[in-house]
């Protein structure tokens, strides 16, 4: 089969473009996202919540090496009917509609305007500007199904599958820059895309505030079945034959 | 050669000084003497922003420790240049007025950042280190436990309410800070001896067998843990008194066979060290037996 021959113009006029686009674009929104970045507000009750389930966490995990007498005493200070913490503690169910926050509402704009809002419109108009393009080619053999995903806006039958087209070589530049980024703005910035994405796939749940009366009453559940087991009952006896294997 | 030596006498290069500060930060090592003495021989100022920041916070500990109040005054006001109204910055501020014992002002500070900010722990902490360097160990103390209320999973919180607990002499809250240590760091064998250690002096059977299993519990964490090893020695020659006494023959046994055990081992390690004095110690200490 003959081999394709690529116009050198394409190189200049679309492959560059493309790469430079995208990682001027990432730079941008990195700088955007710091202009509108809040700092988020931490309620001081929001950390007592999330240390207190620590410190129950760890109780459930370690108190075996607590005597008998201090587990069931931390034991009894959480979970106790009248007095225990997670009896006591009256937390606010978290607001069901993100809606009725202002400050949630705003932030979430925010997030769109930064993520959502240049990945339509950049992809838009490089979709349109150079669309139908072959831009480069990937220097091994692929199999056809690849085809959608390197060859998004050419529809050939019977094009070799390792044919790269314009807006899939974009897409390529969106996920691939990561390491790019990195290196020109440090680490955790906010150029990468790919990240929102995944975000985004992950769904709705992970952004609302954990409800701290459901985690506690989990946590009390979890606290009043653990069992006190005595981790040092006979570390007396492990000890001496720790080293008498040793000598031997 | 020490490490301060060679450091003073220029025997490194600008970089490997600059990998030295890092390592020290990566290690959580504080080092101050060292730390200072490179920021004033040695050429600190890196292109990476971040870095230089760092290292900066670095040199302000540093010169805080070894009493260079003027040079640290320098690093903060250079930070307060970079980042105006930061509270970290206050913080320094706060620690420098604290170095310089004008803790009314350096509270004042304080209360200013945690009113601003409710969730600034370290602030909170600091207000706590003032009160214990003023020597009002009650205060301390009261403020330590309200601090812990809500954060209730800070190590180092604990770890410095058991001492002024026992500075205070309330052995039993103090054994209680150590288990709460111990919840946190079970494989931290120096929290297991800190246990030991209470319970030992807390006195009584019970608190006496609770110390053996502790000390062997560290010992088993860590076979080179010398006041360990002495620790288990005394509690076992008080046990072995008691149960003598009490005419509790099985566990007396178990208690014997721990003690020899333990004896042999201090004394090839006290062998080691050629150290004659430790070993009459031991004996005049076991001779009751």
């Amino acid at each position: 089969m003959a081999e394709l021959l690529l116009d050198p113009k394409i190189r200049f006029w679309v492959f560059l473009p493309i790469v430079v686009i995208t990682f001027l674009v990432g730079i941008v929104r990195h700088y955007v996202s710091i202009i509108l970045s809040s700092q988020k507000k931490i309620e001081l009750l929001q950390v007592q919540d999330s240390q207190v389930m620590i410190r129950a966490r760890l109780l459930r995990e370690n108190g075996k090496y607590l005597p008998r007498q201090s587990f069931a005493m931390r034991r009894h200070w959480f979970n106790n009917e009248d007095t225990g913490y997670f009896k006591v503690q009256k937390r606010a169910a978290a607001s069901q509609n993100p809606m009725t926050d202002p400050g949630m509402m705003t932030d979430m704009l925010k997030g769109n305007v930064t993520n959502v809002l240049p990945m339509i419109v950049i992809g838009g108009w490089i979709n349109w500007m150079f669309s139908g393009f072959l831009t480069t080619k990937v220097p091994f053999p692929l199999t056809l199904r690849f085809k959608p995903m390197l060859q998004r806006g050419v529809e050939l039958a019977y094009l070799d599958a390792s044919w790269v087209s314009s807006a899939s070589w974009y897409f390529l530049n969106v996920f691939g820059l990561r390491t790019i980024y990195a290196l020109v703005l440090g680490e955790n910035n906010a150029a990468d895309q790919s990240k929102v994405m995944q975000e985004q796939m992950s769904g709705a749940a992970m952004a609302m505030p954990p409800d701290p009366k459901a985690a506690f009453k989990a946590e009390w559940e979890a606290l009043e079945i653990t069992d006190h087991k005595w981790a040092l009952s006979n570390v007396e006896s492990d000890l001496l034959a720790i080293t008498e294997d040793n000598i031997e | 050669m020490s490490l301060f030596m060679k450091i003073i006498s220029k025997e490194f290069t600008e970089k490997e000084a600059i990998d030295l500060l890092r390592q020290f930060r990566e290690n959580n090592e504080r080092r101050s003497k060292e730390v200072e003495s490179i920021g004033m021989l040695y050429n600190t100022n890196v292109k990476n922003a971040s870095e230089r920041y760092m290292i900066m916070e670095q040199m302000i500990f540093a010169m805080l420790d070894c009493h260079m109040y003027g040079g640290a005054a320098m690093e903060i006001y250079c930070l307060s240049q970079a980042f105006p109204g930061s509270m970290r910055v206050m913080r320094y501020k706060a620690m420098l007025l604290e170095a310089e014992e004008k803790y009314d002002e350096a509270l004042e500070i304080l209360d200013r950042i945690i009113k601003a900010d409710e969730t600034n722990a370290p602030a909170r902490k600091r207000r706590i280190a003032i009160m214990k360097a003023q020597g009002q160990i009650t205060e301390a103390i009261k403020e330590l436990v309200d601090y812990l209320k809500k954060f209730m999973s800070d190590v180092e919180g604990w770890q410095q309410l058991c001492e002024l607990y026992l500075q205070a002499g309330e052995l039993q809250r103090a054994a209680f800070c150590a288990e709460e240590l111990l919840l946190h760091q079970p494989h931290c064998h120096l929290h297991h001896q800190r246990l030991a250690d209470i319970r030992y002096t807390m006195g009584g059977v019970e608190n006496m067998e609770l110390a053996k299993s502790y000390y062997c519990h560290a010992l088993k964490l860590n076979p080179d843990n010398m006041r360990a090893t002495l620790g288990l020695f005394l509690t076992t020659t008080n046990l072995l008194n008691h149960y003598k006494s009490s005419g509790n023959s099985s566990k007396r046994k178990e208690v014997w066979k721990l003690s020899q055990w333990v004896q042999t081992k201090a004394a090839r390690r006290t062998a080691l060290n050629h150290s004659t004095q430790l070993t009459n110690m031991m004996l005049n200490l076991a001779i009751t037996e």
